[in-house]
This record gives structure tokens, C-alpha cells and sequence, in this order.
């Protein structure tokens, strides 16, 4: 050994000998497996293992309120959600709600979050005043828009110069002056989901847009860049990671959260024009003839789906992180 | 008129910034961005004022058409909310009107209705529901997290990587696919409206964001403290109690809001899991709506009883806000 | 600050840290705004001017590489963004990429390259252009030290080969010796001397200048000048030279302290040297020794004095030395200001 590493392992002892005789001391082995094992155990008893007994299900016909025990039907359920036209239209509404969603947020936030990038006269205030929708509850939310779409006493109409409430869109009803005008409704729900997660795309953004280093933009500046080849050369390019990761977050929770707010809203209706896929399965699980299995089946359906998404997009991130 | 170039700025500099930001043009693009997002934030924010408006507006102003900006503000709504009411008539409502001075403010309201204050409504049960088990799931998860969060900053555990990913995935999935068998489970084990189970199963959700927090907040705290500590001859949970936890409280606040948050706002399992026991306050005003008519200004005002704590704690938490709500994955 | 700069001259400001040398240089750029005074660029007013209409190039101590870029496309960025045809953009890349030999770099990102390179490719980015005037802003601060220097004769060739007019902000002494025509040093947002290398280094103008400049700086040794001598620490006396004989009284005034300033290879080791001292430290710095002088052991007075590399006193020795009188120079402690001596014509 050389002398230094000889001098270390002496006052080590030296150390310990110093000090008081440990008696109920723990060690690192321990103290890992105490402190993580109850977080693990608890999520798997709630997490992992409904997740397969789910899928279990999904292969039965079961039924929550029947008194029989599931019998197993094979791919029979897989068949008949393939099958179902139906379901094809709730996938489409889905589809629609989410790729419009997410669009409007994004180039909203992006707008917003260039706006507030600088400082100006108030603008820590106005930030912050900015992200209050984000931290609500979004049934409570889709709520009091449902008193503000209403056509005779809400505010909405009022504030946009529609006097008269007979001559006024009925936005949840999917009418407009008494004539049916299709997907209105729709389009309500998704202008309060953008209202209410914009915010959160925009700090995305922000934070993204704060950490580009000025120098680069003085050396474009030097080099006689116009602010719109900056945006697109410099700005554009260092914020894409974060526009796809906000894109993701956005796109999953529109998958599995927008149960609240429409719910809240429309309860999936009028007729299935809100019926987003996530209000389906509740009223396909909790609902009418509750057929356990059938749900099941299309859940996993569903979750096969959002995974294949984020997986997608996940890749291109990962593909955008190697380049920089 | 010589241009900007020729003679420079009306009012001397003072700090030093790029020429180009001192034109006039440049000071006009930022006086018009200032009132564009002053503008935006307030438009955004409407909808909060007209619930806010909305609360304390009688009954019949609510409904009136066009809606009424100016009105005379009443604690009606609160007293729809609040309390379980009976009609009173005839000799009784007259009666009631003669003694009206000993009356508290609630009744008061009540009896311009020609109503009798029985007792507080469900609302008011399902609001201490809420605290309960928003509460309860809190203290757990953060308490569970904060262990878990320790470990995996402070020790190289096999497929550390997989386990933090896996913890966190557990909230990409969605409600339904898992609520389906919970709801069997819970009801055969006896869990289902029960408060225990309803604190067990936020525990369990809030643990992947506790957990991701935590870590962020634990990592950024420099490992000399608790090796200086362990030189000294502390063993390692005291290290932990007397040097990591008080480093760590700001992180442990922040993740405790937004733990809180996340829970109290939770709407789709309160809905399944629930039936009236245990039912908290989100699923119990989206229900409010059928009974007996709609009445909106008890909606509005529970809403708001409902927002407003949220939205003090917005303010207080802004600057962790970002961090909160992507579980840590962005540093700010 | 009044300076004029000629055409392909290389100027460098020096200076420590915070001395305002490189808000001057933004100032010049535009990067900065300027609060009294005015810039001209070619007989152009340009004080108010868009940095991208002063037809400058600048050069960032940190690279300022865009990161998402290849190389190609960061030297390729400031023709584009002017608008050039392709053909034209094309050439110049070429004409440049050869220039400083990065053929074999120019599909890399910046992320993977070693800071001499960088900065390699950042001149690229500057020359392409071919501006009225390089702005540099400490453009080796961040190279390892054996990139330094290699980088520096770069730089050099190529103010050389372009005939461009350079500002140069660093504080490295060494490096501003090393290239510049001119040096302005300045100190806590001042102006202390403004000349050539030589100038700056045989006649500083003030304390600060003959301190800062040299490794190591000039000796200062403080004493009373008196009857044509002066007094030195150790019960020296060093006798001055006829020319300071008139300008001394003069500068002084009443006053008679007086600093004595020399450099370490102005003193020569001998045994029948004027002043006396005791060896206090010797560092054997392979071509030639530096011996730390004490003299005067109760107040610590130590002076370097350089020496040939045989030397080799050990500590306590006593030596004697003398100064070679065209190169002493003398400074007025209370102004700080060096003496200007008479030259008999």
C-alpha cells in the first residue's frame, strides 16, 4: 500500500475507535430496502396488479353486478370493439379533441410565452395570473363553463355580442338559433381545455425560451440575422425538445384526463357528440348493463394506443436530443 | 427629422442593454407586448371573475337575462350550499318572521326565502371528506415519497433507472384501466366508500409525483453535509433526520401542495369509488345539478369555496409551479 | 477614452478583470449603448447604428456557436441571413474552410469539439463576411494553455494575411505583447497609457502600467531622493543619472520620496555592484534564474533580479548589483505618474 492510502485506513480506525459503540445502528442495506419497499409494495398492490387482473378481464364477459363468476371468451371482446361503429366514432371524437386541443395550445402558449419572455412592467404579476386556470379542477371547471355557455343567462354569449338569446349559439346543445349545427359542442369543450392548459405549455415553453444563451442571439444579431431568420434558425430549433415534450404530456393527459371536464361539461353528450373515449369506457364500466370485461378490453385497447404514441414521440425527442 | 441613428435616444440610457433595444421602435414593441399579455391575462381570467361574480348573486339575478354585471351581492348561494333547508308557511313563517332580531345572518337569508335553517346540507360533509382524505393521502405520500426519494438519490440501487421509470408510468395510465378492478377488489376487501380506501388509493397516485419531486429536491442537495456528518460518527438515519430533512423543507413544502392539489382536485376515482359515504366534494357538485331545480348560485358558490384555497396556494407555489406540474422533469 | 485606430492595425485593450475593456468593445459592436461620446466607423457616426449596419465582425470569448448547427452551417449563417446566393455563400464556406483548415470538421456539431476548434470555426464565422473590423472578446480566455498559444500565432497570421483591423480585449499581458501593434491598458474604467509594446513595456507611464505589465511586473522600490542620490532600504544609495537631475526637483516639488523602478533584467549581479542585498528566494526557471533580493531584512524589501541559469545562490547569500541606467526609471509616488527624464540632445 502506498503511504497515503496507509495514513487513510489509520485514521479511519483511528476514527472508529473513537467513536460510541452503535447499537441499534442500520446499515445502507437496510435503510434502501426499508425506505423504498413500502412505496414498491403499495404500488404494486394498486397499480401493477389491477393492471393484470384487467387484462385478465378483458379476455372474460364479466359483469360487475351479475352474481357470476367471469367465463372466459377468449378474443371475443377484442372482436366485437374492432367491430363497433360506434366506437370508431368515439375514436374520431377523441381524435378530433385531442389534435385540435393540443394544436390551439401550442401555438397559443408559444405565442404567449414569446410575449412574456422579456421583462416588462408587470410581468411577474401577469404570469402568474396567467397560470390560475391550470391548477383547477377540471370538473369543477367544466362546470361553471357550463353556466357560462348557457344561452340565456351565461356569460359567454353576453360577452361576444349575442344579444338575443333566440338568435344566440346554444354552444353545449349544438344548436344555433334553433338549427342542429354538429360538433359545436365539441368545439366548446375544446376551447375550455385549451383555456385551461395553455398556461401550462406556455411555462414550458418559457422556461425553455429563458435558457437559450444571449450571446447566440448577439452573435445573430452581428451577422445581420432579421428577428424572423433568428425565430426560425436559433429560437425554433433550441425550443423543439420542449415543444414535443409539452406536445406529449398534452397529448396523454387528453387521452385519460379529459374524463373530468367533460363530464363535467356535457356528461358526453348532446347524444355522443363530446363522447370522448375516456367517458365511454366509464359508461361502458360503471354504467347501464356494466359489462366489466368489455371495458376492460377496451381499456387496454386504449392503453396499448397511448403508449404507441408516446413511444413515437419519445423516439423523435430522443432523436432531437442526440443531434444538439 | 434626423433618425434615431443621427442623435440617439430622448432620455440617456441608464443600464446597459443593445443599441437596437434603445430606438424608439424597440420601446414601442415593448409598451405594446406589456398591454397585449395585460390584456390576454385578464380575458383569461373572466371566466374566474363571473364564477366569483356568479356566488354572490341571488337567484333571481343569476338567471336574469342579459346577465347582470351590476347587481346587489347576497350570501344567498352560500346558504343554498351550506345548509339543508325546510319551507316554511303559514302560521309558522310568521311567526318566524316576528322574532327575525335573534336570527343569525344565515337564517336571516333564509327566511326572505320563507325557509327554515335545519341543520348543514351534504355539501358541508362532503367538504371535510375532501380535507380528510386529501389530507390523509398527503401526509402519506409525501412521508412514503420522502424515504423513497432518499434512497434513490443518496444510493446506487440495482435498476435504479427501470424502477424510477416505472414509478413514473403508473400515471400514464388511464383511470378506467385500472379503476375497473380496483372497484372489484376494493369491494371485495370492504374499501369501497370507505376513507381508508379512498386515502389508500391517492397515497398511491400521489407517490409517483412525491417520489419524482422529492428526488429533484434531495439531488440538489450537496452529499458532503451527510458525510461530514458520517465522519463525525452520525449514522445514516440521523444524517438524514438532522441534515437532509431541515435542508430539504422548501421542497417538502412545494411537493406537499402539490400533492394536496392534485388530491383534492381528483374527480374520476372519487366518482367510482365513492357512493355517499365517503364522497368528496368534486363528484358532489357535478350532482348538485339535479335536485329540485338547478341552483346555480349554490354551483357557483360551492365552486368557488372549492377554488378559492387553490388558487391562493397558485400564488404562493410560482415559482415551483413548473417543476410540480411536469414531476421534476424540467429544471427550472 | 479617445482613440483612433488605423487601418489593419492590431489594437489590444488590456487590463484586469472589470476594467471596462470589454464594455468598451461591446460599446463599439453596439452590443452595448453608450452614455456619452460617439463612435465612428470609417468616418461614419455609428453610435446609434444596429450592430448588424456597422459592418463588424465579433468574436465571443465563449464561442457563441449555435449549437443545433452543423459547422458548415454556423460559418455559412451570416450569408444567409444577409440573403447571398448560394453559389457566392458556397465559395466564401470553401474559401474560409481552407483558411483555417477545418475540411475535415465541417459536418460536426459544435458540441464535439475541442475549444481550439471552436474557436477555430468561430473566426470562420467572422471571416466570412469579410467585415471593415474583427471585434475579439478574450477569444483564447477559454483555450487550455497549450491551445493558447498555438491559437495565438492563428489569429496573428491571419490579422496578417486579411490586413484587418483588430480590437483585441484580453488580460493576459503576455498575449497582448505578443500580438498587438498597439496596447491601450486600462485600469478601473481608465485610460492609463496608450502605445506600442516597446513603449508600454521600457517607458509605463504610471505605476499601474509598469506593475501590470512583465512577468513578473517591475521592481518599485520606494526611497528619498537627496543631494543627487537617492536612499534606498538597506542603507542603499543609488546615484541617478545626469538627465534626472533637473526633471526631479521639478516633479517632486518640496516633496522628496521617489520610487526606483527596474526591471528584473535591468540589474546585474556584481561583486562591486552599488546596492547590496541578501538573497531571499531563487526560482530556477530553466533558461535563466530568478533571484528575490531582499534588501533590507528588518523592512522586507525584496526585488527580482534575473540572472544567467548557472547561478545559484543558496538563501541568505549576500549579493551586490548594479542597475543599467538607461533603463531605470524613476516614478512621483503621490501622482503615480512616471518622471519623464531630460535627454541631453
Amino acid at each position: 500500500m502506498s503511504t497515503e492510502v496507509k495514513a487513510r485506513v489509520k485514521a479511519r480506525e483511528i476514527d472508529e475507535s473513537r467513536q460510541p459503540k452503535r447499537r441499534r445502528d442500520l446499515s445502507d442495506r437496510a435503510i434502501v430496502n426499508l425506505f423504498i419497499w413500502p412505496t414498491l409494495v403499495l404500488l404494486i398492490a394498486i397499480n401493477v396488479f389491477p393492471l393484470f387482473y384487467s387484462l385478465y378481464l378483458s379476455f372474460t364477459d364479466y359483469s360487475a353486478i351479475a352474481n357470476q363468476a367471469p367465463v372466459w371468451v377468449a378474443f371475443e371482446n377484442f372482436g366485437r370493439i374492432l367491430a363497433d361503429e360506434n366506437l370508431w366514432e368515439v375514436f374520431s371524437t377523441t381524435g378530433q379533441y385531442v389534435l385540435f386541443s393540443v394544436t390551439l395550445q401550442l401555438l397559443l402558449g408559444f405565442g404567449l410565452a414569446m410575449l412574456v419572455r422579456e421583462k416588462f412592467f408587470g410581468s411577474g404579476v401577469v404570469t402568474t395570473l396567467i397560470l390560475v386556470p391550470m391548477m383547477l379542477s377540471p370538473v369543477v371547471v367544466g362546470l361553471f363553463w357550463k353556466l357560462m355557455y348557457n344561452p340565456t343567462f351565461g356569460y359567454f354569449n353576453y360577452l361576444l355580442g349575442f344579444d338575443n338569446p333566440s338568435l344566440a349559439p346554444d354552444w353545449l346543445a349544438s344548436r344555433f338559433a334553433g338549427q342542429p349545427v354538429p360538433g359545436l359542442a365539441l368545439w366548446a369543450v375544446i376551447i375550455v381545455d385549451v383555456w385551461m392548459w395553455t398556461p401550462f405549455v406556455m411555462l414550458l415553453i418559457l422556461s425553455g425560451l429563458k435558457a437559450i444563451p444571449d450571446y447566440l442571439y448577439e452573435a445573430a444579431a452581428i451577422d445581420r440575422a432579421s428577428s424572423w431568420f433568428q425565430f426560425w434558425r436559433i429560437t425554433l430549433p433550441q425550443v423543439a425538445p420542449l415543444v414535443l415534450i409539452a406536445v406529449l404530456f398534452r397529448t396523454i393527459e387528453a387521452f385519460n384526463k379529459s374524463f373530468d371536464l367533460v363530464m363535467g361539461m356535457t356528461g358526453g353528450g348532446p347524444g355522443t357528440q363530446t363522447e370522448v373515449v375516456a367517458v365511454n369506457l366509464y359508461r361502458l364500466a360503471f354504467l347501464g348493463q356494466w359489462r366489466t370485461g368489455r371495458a376492460s378490453a377496451l381499456a387496454y385497447v386504449v392503453l396499448i394506443m397511448v403508449i404507441a404514441i408516446s413511444n413515437i414521440y419519445i423516439r423523435y425527442l430522443n432523436k432531437m436530443k442526440g443531434e444538439s | 427629422m434626423a433618425s434615431f441613428e443621427e442623435i440617439g435616444p430622448r432620455s440617456p440610457v441608464t443600464e446597459s442593454i443593445r443599441v437596437d433595444k434603445v430606438s424608439p421602435q424597440a420601446r414601442l414593441f415593448k409598451n405594446l407586448r406589456a398591454i397585449t399579455v395585460l390584456v390576454l391575462a385578464l380575458v383569461g381570467l373572466i371566466p374566474v371573475f363571473a364564477m366569483g361574480v356568479t356566488a354572490l348573486k341571488s337567484r333571481a339575478d343569476v338567471v336574469a337575462v342579459p346577465p347582470r354585471i351590476v347587481f346587489e351581492p347576497t350570501l344567498e348561494g352560500f346558504v343554498f350550499l351550506l345548509t339543508e333547508r325546510s319551507q316554511l308557511s303559514g302560521a309558522a313563517l310568521t311567526t318566524a318572521q316576528e322574532n327575525a332580531e335573534d336570527l343569525g345572518l344565515f337564517e336571516r337569508i333564509a327566511l326572505a326565502n320563507g325557509q327554515r335553517i335545519n341543520g348543514p346540507s351534504d355539501f358541508v360533509m362532503r367538504l371535510r371528506n375532501s380535507l380528510i382524505i386529501a389530507g390523509g393521502s398527503t401526509i402519506a405520500s409525501v412521508t412514503l415519497g420522502l424515504f423513497a426519494a432518499y434512497a434513490f438519490s443518496r444510493f446506487n440501487i440495482p435498476g435504479k433507472d427501470d424502477l424510477l421509470f416505472f414509478i413514473l408510468s403508473t400515471r400514464m395510465l388511464p383511470a378506467v384501466v385500472v379503476a375497473v378492478p380496483l372497484f372489484l377488489m376494493y369491494r371485495q376487501l370492504g374499501l369501497h366508500d370507505t376513507h381508508l380506501g379512498m386515502i389508500l388509493l391517492y397515497t398511491v397516485f400521489n407517490l409517483s409525483l412525491t417520489v419524482w419531486l422529492l428526488k429533484g429536491f434531495i439531488d440538489e442537495i450537496p452529499r458532503e453535509y451527510e458525510e461530514a456528518a458520517l465522519v463525525d460518527g452520525y449514522t445514516r438515519l440521523q444524517a438524514f433526520f438532522k441534515i437532509v430533512l431541515p435542508q430539504a423543507t422548501t421542497g417538502i413544502a412545494a411537493t406537499t401542495v402539490f400533492s394536496f392539489i392534485f388530491a383534492w382536485n381528483e374527480y374520476a376515482f372519487a366518482l367510482m369509488m365513492t357512493s355517499n359515504t365517503a364522497r368528496t366534494a368534486p363528484p358532489a357538485i357535478a350532482t348538485m345539478l339535479g335536485r329540485g331545480g338547478i341552483e346555480w348560485s349554490a354551483i357557483a358558490a360551492g365552486t368557488l369555496a372549492f377554488l378559492i384555497p387553490v388558487v391562493i396556494i397558485t400564488f404562493a407555489l410560482r415559482r415551483h409551479l413548473l417543476r410540480g406540474v411536469t414531476f421534476g422533469a424540467i429544471r427550472q | 477614452m479617445d482613440l483612433t485606430i488605423q487601418n489593419g492595425e492590431f489594437v489590444v485593450l488590456l487590463g484586469p478583470s472589470g476594467c471596462g475593456k470589454t464594455t468598451t468593445l461591446r460599446m463599439i459592436s453596439g452590443l452595448e449603448s453608450v452614455t456619452q461620446g460617439d463612435i465612428y466607423l470609417d468616418g461614419r457616426k455609428v453610435t446609434w447604428l444596429h450592430p448588424s449596419d456597422r459592418d463588424i465582425a465579433f468574436v465571443f470569448q465563449f464561442f457563441a456557436l449555435y449549437p443545433h448547427m452543423t459547422v458548415r452551417q454556423n460559418i455559412a449563417f451570416p450569408l444567409q441571413a444577409e440573403g447571398q446566393p448560394k453559389d457566392m455563400i458556397e465559395s466564401r464556406v470553401r474559401e474560409v474552410v481552407e483558411m483555417l483548415r477545418l475540411r475535415h470538421l465541417l459536418d460536426a456539431r459544435p458540441g464535439k469539439l475541442s475549444g481550439g476548434d471552436k474557436q477555430r470555426v468561430a473566426l470562420a464565422r467572422a471571416l466570412v463576411r469579410r467585415p471593415a473590423a474583427f471585434l475579439m472578446d478574450e477569444p483564447l480566455g477559454a483555450l487550455d494553455a497549450d491551445f493558447r498559444e498555438t491559437m495565438r500565432a492563428e489569429v496573428k497570421r491571419l490579422h496578417i494575411s486579411q490586413e484587418a483591423t483588430t480590437v483585441y480585449v484580453t488580460h493576459d499581458q503576455i498575449e497582448a505583447m505578443a500580438m498587438s501593434d498597439r496596447i491601450v491598458v486600462m485600469s478601473d474604467a481608465e485610460v492609463q497609457q496608450v502605445g506600442t509594446p516597446a513603449e508600454v513595456y521600457h517607458d509605463p507611464a504610471n505605476l499601474f502600467v509598469a506593475r501590470f505589465i512583465g512577468s513578473p511586473g517591475m521592481n518599485l522600490v520606494s526611497g528619498q531622493y537627496a543631494d543627487g542620490a537617492i536612499h534606498l532600504p538597506g542603507s542603499n544609495r543609488y546615484n541617478v543619472g545626469n538627465g534626472w537631475h533637473t526633471a526631479l526637483p521639478r516633479d517632486l516639488g518640496g516633496s522628496s520620496e521617489v520610487i526606483v523602478g527596474f526591471r528584473p533584467e535591468a540589474a546585474h549581479i556584481n561583486e562591486d555592484g552599488a546596492i547590496a542585498g541578501e538573497v531571499y528566494a531563487i526560482e530556477l526557471l530553466g533558461a535563466y534564474t530568478m533571484l528575490h533580493v531582499n534588501l533590507d531584512n528588518e523592512e522586507n524589501e525584496i526585488v527580482h533580479i534575473r540572472s544567467d541559469r548557472q547561478t545559484r545562490y543558496p538563501i541568505g547569500t549576500a549579493v551586490r548589483f548594479d542597475l543599467d541606467p538607461e533603463m531605470v526609471r524613476l516614478f512621483n509616488p503621490q501622482t503615480e505618474m512616471a518622471i519623464r527624464r531630460e535627454v541631453t540632445p
